[in-house]
C-alpha cells in the first residue's frame, strides 16, 4: 500500500512541476507577470482540470465496459457533449446551467445509446464499441454541420472550439467545470472497489455482493458529467482518456482506488505538456491541442489494438 | 431444514420456456451435481438458486428466507458463486482478486482489517495458491485461475458454494485437483457444494448426489447409482452408453461403444 502512496505523491509532484514550468512557456518570451497570471495561469488550470476529467472518465469507462481500449472520445461521449454545447449556444441560452445541462444531457443520451448498441451477451467487445461510438459521432457531426450552415458567420470559432482548445478564460466557467469534475472524480473514487469487482464481470460482481445496476448508473453519470464539464470549456480533446489510464495501469496496477487518482494526475500532466507544445511548436501560430492529442493518440490506439490481437484477445 | 429448498419453481426467458415446476431439497453439507443435456436448464436453475434470476412462480428458500428478499451483501456472505462468465482483461494480482471475496463483509468505504487479510491468507493456503499471490491473474494458466477463483469464493466464507462447470477447459490433472479441493471443502469445512456438470463420470466420482434435468424438468434426484443409469442416459441424452461400476469405488462409470 505504501508504494502506491509514494507513486501517487510522485505523480502529484510531477503535476505541480509541469504546471509551474508551463506557466513560463509560450509565444511571448520573458512575458510580463500580467500575462502569466491572467492568461497562462487560467490556461494551465484548465489543462489540469480537463486532464483530470478525460483521463479519470477514461479509466471509469474502461472498467465498467471491461475494455481497456474505451475512451470518452472514441465512445462518442465528447462529440455528443459538444453537440449539446453548440445546441445551447444556438438556442442562445445565456445562463450557464442551461449550457451544462445540455452538454450533460447529450453526453448521457449518447452513452446510453452506445452501451445499448455495443453490448453483446453481457460483453462489450472493442469492435462494437468502436462501431457504436462512430455511429453516435457521425450523428453528432451531422448535427454540427447543420448548425454550421445555418450560423456560418460563427463557424470558424465553432470549428476551433470543436477541435479542442484550452483558451477559455472565463473564470466562472472554469470554476463551474472544475467543481463538477472534482465532484465526479470523488464519486467515482468512492465506488472504486465496486468498479474493481465489475472488471471481473457483472455476474461475478453481483455474486460478490455489488448492486450492479446502481453502481453502473452512478459511474456512467459521474463519468459523463466529468466529460460534459470538460467539453463545455475545452471542446473535444481526444485520446487522453485512452493513453493515460493505459500507461497508469502499467505504472500503478489495475486497482481503481489508485488508478483513478493516478489517471487524473497523469491526465493533467499529459494535457499541460500537450498544451505547452501546442502553443510553441509553430510560433506565432497555435495548433488546437485536440488536434495534437489525436495525432499522437490515433497511432497509439492502433498500436494497442495490434498488441491485443497478437495476444489473441478480442 | 434443508440448506436450500426449491419449491415449485418455474422460469421462462423472454425467448422461451426454461424450467417448469422444480421441487428440490438440498440438505446441508450436500455435494450435488446438476446434470442434463445442453439446454436442459441446469445453468438456469443455478442462476435461480444464486439469486441472479427470480422465479416466475414458486420460491427458493435459503434457511427459512426467500432468496429474493435477502440483501445483496448478506446473500454474498452466505452463497459464493463461480459463474462461467470470466474476464481476465485486467491484470489484478492474485491476492487482490482473492481479497475481492471480502467485499460482502466490508461496510461501505471500510478498509480491509487484519482479520480480512487473515481470511485471504487462509483461502490462498487452502487452495495452494500462496506462491501465485503477486502474479497477475491475466498471466496464469486456466487451472491456476480456477484455483484462484475458488480461493476468492472461500474468502467470502460462504455456507454454500456454487460452480458452473468448474472443470471446463481443464486438463485431467487440474480437473481432479479442483474436485479434490471441492470434496475437502465439503467434508472438512461443512460447505454445501452445488456444481453444474457436463462430465457425468466426474459427477459420479466426486458428487454425493445428482439431479438430472431434461427439457426444463427435474427427472430424477438421488445418489449417483440411482440417477446415472444407461436407461436414464438413453432417455434424456439420447445416447447409447454402457454404465458399469467403476473399478476404483463402485460408483457408476460410463463407457462409450465404438461404432
Amino acid at each position: 500500500m505504501s508504494s502506491r502512496v509514494y507513486g501517487l505523491t510522485a505523480l502529484f509532484l510531477v503535476t505541480i512541476l509541469a504546471a509551474s514550468i508551463s506557466l513560463f512557456i509560450g509565444p511571448v518570451r520573458g512575458a510580463p507577470w500580467a500575462i502569466i497570471w491572467q492568461i497562462r495561469l487560467p490556461r494551465v488550470l484548465l489543462a489540469l482540470l480537463v486532464g483530470f476529467a478525460l483521463a479519470g472518465a477514461g479509466a471509469v469507462f474502461q472498467g465498467v465496459l471491461r475494455n481497456p481500449l474505451a475512451d470518452p472520445f472514441i465512445l462518442g461521449t465528447s462529440g455528443a457533449a459538444a453537440a449539446g454545447v453548440m445546441t445551447a449556444g444556438i438556442l442562445s441560452f445565456r445562463n450557464y446551467s442551461a449550457l451544462y445541462l445540455m452538454s450533460l444531457g447529450f453526453a448521457l443520451l449518447s452513452i446510453f445509446v452506445v452501451y445499448r448498441i455495443a453490448r453483446v451477451n453481457g460483453k462489450t467487445p472493442i469492435q462494437t464499441i468502436i462501431l457504436a461510438g462512430v455511429i453516435v459521432s457521425l450523428f453528432c457531426n451531422a448535427a454540427v454541420f447543420v448548425f454550421f450552415s445555418i450560423f456560418y458567420r460563427e463557424s470558424f470559432t465553432m470549428l476551433f472550439y470543436l477541435l479542442g482548445t484550452l483558451t477559455e478564460g472565463n473564470p466562472a466557467l472554469i470554476a463551474i467545470s472544475g467543481t463538477i469534475i472534482c465532484a465526479g472524480l470523488f464519486v467515482t473514487w468512492l465506488f472504486s472497489r465496486e468498479l474493481n469487482a465489475l472488471t471481473q464481470g457483472e455476474e461475478t460482481a453481483f455474486h460478490l455482493g455489488v448492486s450492479v445496476e446502481t453502481t453502473k448508473k452512478v459511474l456512467f453519470v459521474a463519468a459523463s458529467a466529468m466529460v460534459a464539464a470538460a467539453v463545455s470549456v475545452a471542446g473535444m480533446i481526444g485520446f487522453v482518456g485512452l493513453i493515460v489510464p493505459h500507461m497508469m495501469r502499467m505504472l500503478v496496477g489495475p486497482d481503481h482506488r489508485v488508478l483513478i487518482p493516478a489517471s487524473a494526475l497523469g491526465g493533467a500532466v499529459f494535457l499541460i505538456v500537450a498544451d505547452a507544445l501546442a502553443r510553441t511548436v509553430l510560433p506565432p501560430l497555435e495548433i488546437p491541442v485536440g488536434a495534437l492529442t489525436a495525432l499522437v493518440g490515433s497511432p497509439y490506439f492502433v498500436y494497442l489494438l495490434h498488441q491485443k490481437q497478437k495476444v489473441g484477445e478480442f | 431444514m434443508p440448506a436450500l429448498w426449491i419449491k415449485g419453481v418455474s422460469f421462462s426467458y423472454p425467448a422461451g420456456f426454461a424450467l417448469g415446476d422444480i421441487n428440490l431439497e438440498i440438505p446441508e453439507q450436500s455435494f450435488l451435481a446438476l446434470i442434463g443435456p445442453n439446454g436442459s436448464g441446469k445453468s438456469t436453475l443455478l442462476r435461480l438458486m444464486s439469486g441472479l434470476l427470480r422465479p416466475d412462480c414458486g420460491e427458493i428458500y435459503l434457511d427459512d428466507r426467500s432468496v429474493g428478499e435477502i440483501g445483496r451483501r448478506e446473500l454474498a456472505g452466505q452463497v459464493a458463486v463461480i459463474s462461467s462468465e470470466q474476464f481476465f482483461e485486467f491484470p489484478f494480482p492474485v491476492a487482490e482478486i482473492v481479497a475481492m471475496g471480502r467485499f460482502p463483509h466490508l461496510g461501505n468505504f471500510q478498509k480491509m482489517t487484519d482479520q480480512d487479510w487473515k481470511a485471504v491468507e487462509e483461502a490462498l493456503r487452502m487452495t495452494n495458491t500462496e506462491h501465485l499471490r503477486t502474479r497477475p491473474i491475466s498471466q496464469l494458466s486456466s487451472g491456476e485461475r480456477q484455483r484462484v477463483l475458488i480461493a476468492r469464493a472461500i474468502a467470502q466464507q460462504p455456507s454454500i458454494l456454487m460452480l458452473d462447470e468448474p472443470n471446463a477447459h481443464l486438463d485431467i490433472n487440474h480437473e481432479i485437483g479442483i474436485f479434490h479441493l471441492l470434496q475437502f471443502l465439503n467434508r472438512e469445512h461443512g460447505m454445501t457444494v452445488i456444481v453444474v456438470l457436463h462430465d457425468l463420470t466426474a459427477a459420479a466420482a466426486f458428487c454425493r448426489s445428482v439431479a438430472l434435468l431434461h427439457q426444463g424438468r427435474l427427472i430424477k434426484h438421488g445418489s449417483p447409482e440411482e440417477v446415472i443409469t444407461s436407461e436414464m442416459i438413453r432417455r434424456t441424452y439420447g445416447a447409447d452408453v454402457v454404465v458399469h461400476p467403476s473399478p476404483v469405488g463402485g460408483f457408476p462409470q460410463i463407457s462409450y461403444a465404438p461404432k
